[in-house]
């Protein structure tokens, strides 16, 4: 329904901006221990510098602007149980007709503009590889999009959103690409739609934990079995060990308590830099982060339409859910999969391939968990190789194969 | 060595007061989930009425001044590696001149002032329990004593710290009572100094979450096996279940990220708040919080000497310095005093690991915060322990607690 989509602007407004401003002027810093470096979480002179640019130097308006670049609007998505909400995303299509419908998903603390990089790559035509037109919403709960107000919205009313946003733009077969909540909505969505609207699923975190079992997964059991681990995987299982060990206090606060650390995200424009910067520098591959960069990924929680405080009930949601631990459920329909050695959970392969039907594997030798933002290149010449002619899910929207 | 005792008298400046109001007055609170309760954490509605209160009702002047009728002191206290550090404690001794040196060891999210109540009950003078002379420190990293400026500051850094204050005090011979890390610094200052300047110790927090072993408690291991769980051992396993599940994310942060947790505790008293309020109400047993003595808590952090993101290395120190799980125990002469909305709760049979139990006590009521919440039940059980008759009377030479 057309007349139901509104362009979007985002346009903070002033008194916004001057109130954060107030805040960052009366900011009180923690020392720090000698030598502490990144052993106790994020350097004091990171924060300080951060925050002497946020009060002077970034410019928020500038960001702003080249966000409002990118093509948004906001319709209301009616979801089960929850009424209407208001859900905002970017919609660029390709100047390819037959570009095929692809709804890009993101995580936490991640956002809709980590689609940015990928736009160009996907939209663009050329007679060597498929397009795509492209979807990235604000999960309800980030960005610029309503957040439920009532208990219970977990993974199953994400995947409800995703898919009711995809068919009122008229995308009656999509594929999707997630990584972080992104990749865990992305399969949700291929378990309860797949076939139907949701044709293929591609994910740069195949977040499995555990081995194959020999029950649900007999071929990847014996595979498993007689498979030694490459140095990669033994290298990645080092790196989830780590994660796992040292890197998941966030997640256990926030699925256990996050109105509690809500408070402090809320209040505190340093407390939700530190909380977030730790992410985007922990969990990236030596990425060169400039300083306005992470402003303005810091200012999008802070300026998010729902606070950020609201962000992290998909942590609580999904596990009170009992979604989060359970195997999830598998579908037949192409999945692929791409591998960044500095991702957070990075199994073997015999493991990530009890993801589902895995048409598609692709192992990189640098590049973290916001692939997305990282590694644009390299993940858009990947979903192109899976999509392409001649790839494993070539075709697999009805009439929309990516090219003219 | 001039003895470094000074008097102190806790003095909040005028501009440190100014600025907390002004941070209250730009607080930018979160929405909440409808019905949410106590589900999500803290609940919008008390929030609300404590920051309402803190800025406009709360008279931290008076707190302060109740504060300061405790008799407080610093005094410098050498721990190897990291030079000196100013220590604070309170210092109340009893009229009974042969009173029990006790040193009193809070935790986190705790301070010294969960000693208060204790204090006149532990010092009064009666020939039918036993007196103590009683010292409860800020830890370094709490309330008014430094904090060190280097890593490595661990559980025996800790338990250094508390021996060398009893020496500097004149106490050769001393009992320990703690709680939370009160509990483990008490243990490790038995197994550190068990049996020279430490006598007996006693804890409200008897933290095993292991049952016996055959080999290590093998009498433990026998009485287990064959002993059915009584239903408060059952209730007690369902606490520890849902602390376990539910209650232990600040853990998980604080013994990882404390630094980056750190910045939203020095920088949001909102923050600070509620981080520590949710303890203060998950922790204890139905206990009547008053919004001022809430406040009152929240602002000895607030405060505190080396601010609040520092209480939390604690949880980081002994863990890198593989000081968990397992506690060394001590033939010492060691008391167990069980709650029922304690964090974690054991079977009998577990907690008799911890070392030589002569004492327990099971109450029907009181949490994690016995201190404060039961303070007659847990001196009770302190004189019980301590007095004539009780199995640990007279371990400290000379001073049996009676005049």
């Amino acid at each position: 329904m057309a007349h139901d989509e509104r362009p979007f602007t985002i346009s903070v407004a002033d008194a916004e901006l001057e109130f954060l401003q107030k805040k960052l002027a009366l900011s009180r810093v923690p020392d720090e221990l000698e030598g502490a470096d990144w052993d106790y979480g994020v350097p004091l002179a990171d924060v300080k510098r951060l925050l002497l640019r946020w009060q002077n130097g970034y410019d928020w308006r500038a960001a702003e602007a080249e966000i409002n670049k990118i093509p948004q609007f906001t319709r209301q998505i009616e979801v089960e149980g929850f009424g209407k909400l208001d859900v905002h995303y970017v919609h660029q299509r390709s100047t390819v007709e037959n570009a095929i419908p692809l709804l890009f998903i993101h995580g936490w603390p991640g956002h809709f503009l980590e689609v940015r990089k990928l736009l160009p790559l996907f939209t663009t035509a050329s007679p060597d590889h498929p397009s795509f037109h492209v979807v990235a919403l604000s999960l309800p709960g980030f960005g610029f999009s309503d957040a439920p107000t009532k208990r219970g919205f977990n993974g199953a009313k994400y995947a409800e959103t995703c898919n009711k946003l995809m068919l009122a733009l008229g995308y009656d077969e999509y594929v999707v690409q997630g990584g972080d909540w992104g990749s865990f909505i992305a399969r949700i969505l291929a378990s309860k739609y797949g076939h139907q609207s949701v044709k293929a699923f591609h994910t740069n975190f195949p977040n499995v934990r555990e081995p194959p079992s020999l029950w649900t997964h007999p071929r990847q059991f014996f595979a498993h079995l007689i498979t030694p681990y490459s140095a990669a995987e033994r290298v990645g299982l080092e790196r989830t060990q780590w994660f796992v060990a040292q890197g998941r206090g966030y997640f256990h606060e926030q699925s256990t308590q996050p109105q509690t650390l809500g408070y402090a995200l809320a209040d505190s424009p340093v407390a939700l830099l530190a909380w977030i910067y730790e992410k985007l520098v922990r969990w990236t591959d030596a990425y060169p982060w400039e300083d306005d960069e992470v402003l303005t990924w810091i200012s999008v929680y802070w300026f998010s339409r729902s606070g950020p405080a609201a962000s992290l009930r998909i942590y609580y949601e999904t596990i009170a859910a009992n979604e989060y631990s359970a195997i999830l459920p598998t579908s037949t329909i192409p999945c692929g999969l791409s591998f960044f050695p500095k991702e957070l959970t990075i199994p073997p392969k015999t493991w990530a391939r009890t993801i589902g039907n895995v048409v598609y594997e692709s192992r990189h030798q640098s590049g973290g968990h916001f692939a997305a933002h990282e590694k644009p290149e390299e993940l858009a010449a990947d979903i192109r190789a899976m999509f392409g002619k001649g790839g494993p899910a070539f075709g697999v929207v009805s009439g929309r194969a990516g090219y003219d | 060595m001039g003895d470094s005792e000074q008097p102190f008298t806790l003095s909040v400046s005028d501009a440190e007061l100014e600025a907390l109001q002004r941070k209250l007055e730009l607080a930018r609170l979160p929405d909440e989930v409808d019905g949410a309760g106590w589900d999500y954490g803290v609940p919008l509605a008390d929030v609300k009425r404590l920051l309402a209160r803190w800025q406009n009702g709360f008279d931290w002047r008076a707190a302060e001044a109740t504060v300061n009728k405790l008799p407080q002191f610093t005094r410098q206290v050498e721990v190897e590696g990291f030079g000196e550090l100013n220590i604070h404690y309170v210092h109340q001794k009893s009229t009974v001149k042969n009173a029990i040196p006790l040193l009193f060891v809070h935790g986190w999210p705790g301070h010294f002032l969960e000693v208060e109540k204790l204090l006149p009950l532990l010092t009064a003078a009666s020939p039918d329990h036993p007196s103590f002379h009683v010292v409860a420190l800020s830890l370094p990293c709490f309330g008014f004593s430094d904090a060190p400026a280097k890593p490595g500051f661990n559980g025996a850094k800790y338990v250094e710290t508390c021996n060398n204050l009893m020496l500097a005090l004149g106490y050769n011979e001393y009992v320990v009572q703690g709680g939370d890390w009160g509990s483990f610094i008490a243990r490790r200052l038995a197994s550190t100094y068990g049996n020279q300047s430490v006598k007996a110790f006693h804890t409200n927090f008897p933290n095993v979450q292991v049952p016996p072993s055959l080999w290590k408690n093998p009498q433990q291991f026998f009485a287990h096996a064959v002993t059915p769980y009584t239903a408060a051992e059952r209730a007690g396993i369902e606490r520890t279940q849902w602390f376990l599940t539910k209650g232990c994310g600040y853990s998980h942060e604080q013994k990882t990220q404390p630094q980056t947790l750190g910045y939203a505790l020095a920088d949001s008293p909102v923050a600070l708040l509620a981080w520590i309020y949710e303890k203060l109400v998950q922790w204890t047993d139905g206990y009547p919080w008053e919004d001022d003595e809430v406040l009152t808590w929240i602002s000895v952090y607030w405060f505190s000497k080396p601010g609040p993101a520092a209480s939390v290395r604690i949880y980081y120190e002994t863990v890198v310095s593989n000081e968990h799980p397992k506690i060394p125990t001590s033939t010492i002469p060691c008391g167990l005093s069980f709650f029922p909305k304690e964090i974690i709760v054991p079977p009998k049979t577990w907690a008799r690991t911890i070392g030589n139990v002569v004492f327990e006590s099971e109450h029907q009521s009181g949490g994690h915060f016995a201190a404060h919440e039961k303070p007659e039940e847990l001196a009770a059980d302190v004189r019980a322990m301590f007095g004539k008759g009780g199995p640990a009377f007279g371990v400290v030479s000379g001073r049996v607690g009676y005049d």
